[in-house]
């Protein structure tokens, strides 16, 4: 019988993988932390029993969480990336030449070591990158007291269960806005609606009432069981859900790189929310 | 009657000589053949051994390799298990009253199943209900257990029907019932009972709704005798089976036994350290007494087997422990040679409730553990400190 690992998100289903090799694994106060491989995904990162990220298919989470807010703004400067240890979504928003800095803030400093050393294909030498500023701070207290401004704010947490709660909290989300610059994006990362609807229902409690305009975009990671993630959309410019395909295609083929899952189609198709998660957030 | 020393004795003057006095020597062996055998005495059932009874990491490993499961009821026994490797899917958290981070850092471990049975308990899953399964405990109060746990926790069964409606209403998930007819239930007859009144209650819920149970929780109760005599645990167990084969196929059955895998696996040394004699009776002071490894006959209302090493023509005595405290007597009336301050005192049975129980009053240390016969396959009796 080869290794397993059983993920334990939900006590009526889900997903296996068999175990080629483990690469590491650590167990503090904190987290239990495994970095194995399987032979269909890759490396896999896996915390507290629930996957978190896997070699093969992390791009369609990081183009989206990226390239989504970057190109619908149009003129992004600055960008602040909350978690992102793995260094996978760094790499994607340093993909854009245009943008001059990037604040990058992490609770703990050994997971960008481990990171870089177990799951190299995330980052790929991005840490090495001068326009990178690495905090390590907790999230929410760097939002709480930062004074610098930004115009893209991407919040890659982890799930609410565990370190990555307070950024799940409406405080948080209020910090946020106050180090936004005007007509500045919050990017989140929202859980599986089909799987955990209280997820969306949270963020659209809270955005509603803080951002002119919120709204979610989705797309399917294929482990993150359950259909589509969703994506958290919050702004005070109601233009940027507007913008038109000729103007998306402009910016991304000046943008001069090649993608795996974002292209200017699937931009503007991932606003278009399936009816349930329409009904969950109504 | 007469109680002898456990089968595969050791040389106890050795051994105290070699870790001192107090001593808990764990048996793995007998652990393990007491695992087997209420295993094979209860063969379609899961044993989710309650670490509450003896929570120790060798106790751990060896029935972790002998395919057993573990009932969680606090952080710190999942902590117990996550150093010792053992997966998550191999456990059931069961104690009915938890604080939120008791829920959270169980999920973390990656237990998702919770026992409940009240509805401000349930209240508490509500934000975890797309991740967990639930089991209702009820309540069963039973005249012929030593320790009745249906007074503290469960819920009555006339109030099921109207908890599984307000679960549903709620969006969780009962996924079975539990019960806990309490500690050394002699009748098999309580368990027969109160898994006929579960099963009313789940074919009920089965022709009534679209969400199907599928485990029972028969609990734990599994009796072990303290004073020398064996119980037929197969035959114990022989009316259970036979409810259990009239069940349908979808009911998964587990237990909780705790006690009697750890009871008999342990066995307690302890010393003469002072004699005296009071009205005519003679009293002896041992090294360990009713707050360090004897706190089971306080706590649990276990009264131990005492086997004197010296032998001779006995007298009525009285033995007491080590502090200063009036209540640390571990018996007023029993029977002993004339014994000398140095000399052993054998109390086997003393796995269950004992060092688990055991205070630090006086400023007096714990007992220590050593085990013996670790790895089954070996042929020197290994000891190892644990």
């Amino acid at each position: 019988m080869k290794n397993q690992f059983e993920e334990t998100l939900y006590d009526a289903h889900g997903q296996r993988f068999s175990i080629e090799e483990i690469y590491y694994e650590h167990k503090s106060a904190h987290q239990h932390i495994i970095i194995f491989h399987n032979s269909k995904f890759g490396r896999v990162m896996a915390l507290d029993g629930v996957i978190q990220t896997t070699e093969k298919d992390e791009f369609i989470y990081h183009e989206m969480l990226t390239h989504i807010p970057i190109l619908a703004h149009g003129e992004v400067k600055n960008v602040l990336i909350i978690g992102g240890g793995d260094g996978g979504m760094l790499r994607e928003v340093l993909r854009h030449n245009t943008i001059k800095s990037i604040s990058m803030v992490e609770i703990d400093k050994a997971v960008v070591d481990m990171c870089i050393k177990y799951l190299p294909k995330h980052s790929l030498g991005a840490f090495e990158d001068n326009r990178l500023n690495l905090v390590i701070d907790d999230g929410a207290n760097f939002v709480r007291q930062s004074s610098e401004k930004f115009d893209v704010i991407i919040v890659d947490s982890t799930d609410p269960i565990g370190p990555g709660e307070v950024l799940f909290q409406h405080e948080f989300y209020i910090n946020c806005k106050n180090i936004l610059n005007k007509n500045g994006i919050v990017v989140t990362q929202n859980g599986v609606p089909f799987m955990q609807p209280d997820e969306v229902r949270n963020t659209e409690k809270f955005f509603s009432q803080i951002f002119k305009d919120n709204s979610f975009y989705v797309a399917p990671v294929p482990t993150y069981i359950g259909g589509n993630m969703a994506f958290g959309w919050g702004t005070d410019n109601k233009t940027y859900r507007q913008i038109s395909l000729e103007t998306l295609q402009q910016r991304f083929s000046s943008a001069g790189f090649k993608t795996r899952y974002y292209n200017p189609k699937i931009h503007l198709a991932s606003f278009a929310l399936p009816q349930y998660v329409i009904d969950i957030i109504a | 009657m007469e109680i002898s020393l456990p089968a595969n004795s050791y040389d106890w003057s050795n051994l105290v000589n070699q870790y001192g006095s107090p001593l808990l020597i764990l048996d793995c062996n007998t652990l393990r053949n007491q695992y087997r055998r209420l295993k094979e005495s209860l063969p379609t059932v899961d044993l989710y051994f309650a670490i509450k009874s003896l929570p120790n990491e060798t106790v751990i490993n060896v029935l972790h390799k002998e395919g057993c499961h573990f009932d969680i009821a606090t952080q710190g026994e999942v902590l117990l298990l996550e150093n010792n490797r053992v997966p998550a899917n191999k456990t059931i958290h069961t104690h009915p009253i938890k604080r939120d981070s008791d829920i959270r850092s169980t999920l973390r471990f990656g237990c998702t199943t919770f026992v409940v049975d009240n509805e401000f308990e349930l209240d508490k899953f509500v934000r975890y209900k797309e991740r967990v399964g639930l089991l209702l405990r009820l309540s069963f109060p039973n005249p012929n257990a030593v320790v009745n746990l249906s007074k503290k926790f469960g819920l009555s069964v006339e109030h099921a029907p109207a908890f599984i409606n307000r679960a549903e209403k709620l969006g969780i998930h009962i996924k079975g019932i539990s019960f806990h007819v309490g500690s050394q239930s002699k009748l098999y007859q309580s368990h027969v009972d109160a898994i006929t009144k579960c099963m009313e209650i789940i074919e009920t819920n089965r022709k009534t709704r679209d969400v199907p149970m599928s485990i029972l929780d028969i609990g734990g109760g599994f009796p072990i005798n303290y004073d020398g005599t064996d119980i037929d645990i197969e035959e114990f167990c022989n009316p259970i089976n036979n409810i259990i084969k009239t069940l349908p196929e979808n009911i998964k059955i587990i237990a909780e036994p705790g006690r009697y895998i750890s009871g008999p696996a342990m066995t307690c040394i302890t010393s003469v350290i002072g004699k005296a004699n009071r009205e005519g009776i003679p009293w002896y002071y041992l090294d360990d007494g009713v707050y360090n490894s004897f706190s089971g006959q306080i706590f649990d209302h276990a009264i131990y087997p005492i086997i004197s090493v010296r032998k001779g023509e006995t007298r009525t005595s009285v033995l007491a422990g080590p502090t200063c405290d009036s209540i640390d007597i571990i018996s007023e009336n029993i029977e002993l040679p004339d014994l000398d301050i140095g000399d052993l005192i054998v109390a086997p049975m003393m796995g269950a409730y004992t060092s688990a129980t055991a205070t630090e009053f006086n400023s007096l240390p714990r007992t220590h553990i050593i085990a013996v016969n670790v790895d089954e396959d070996s042929d020197t009796n290994i000891i190892q400190l644990v």
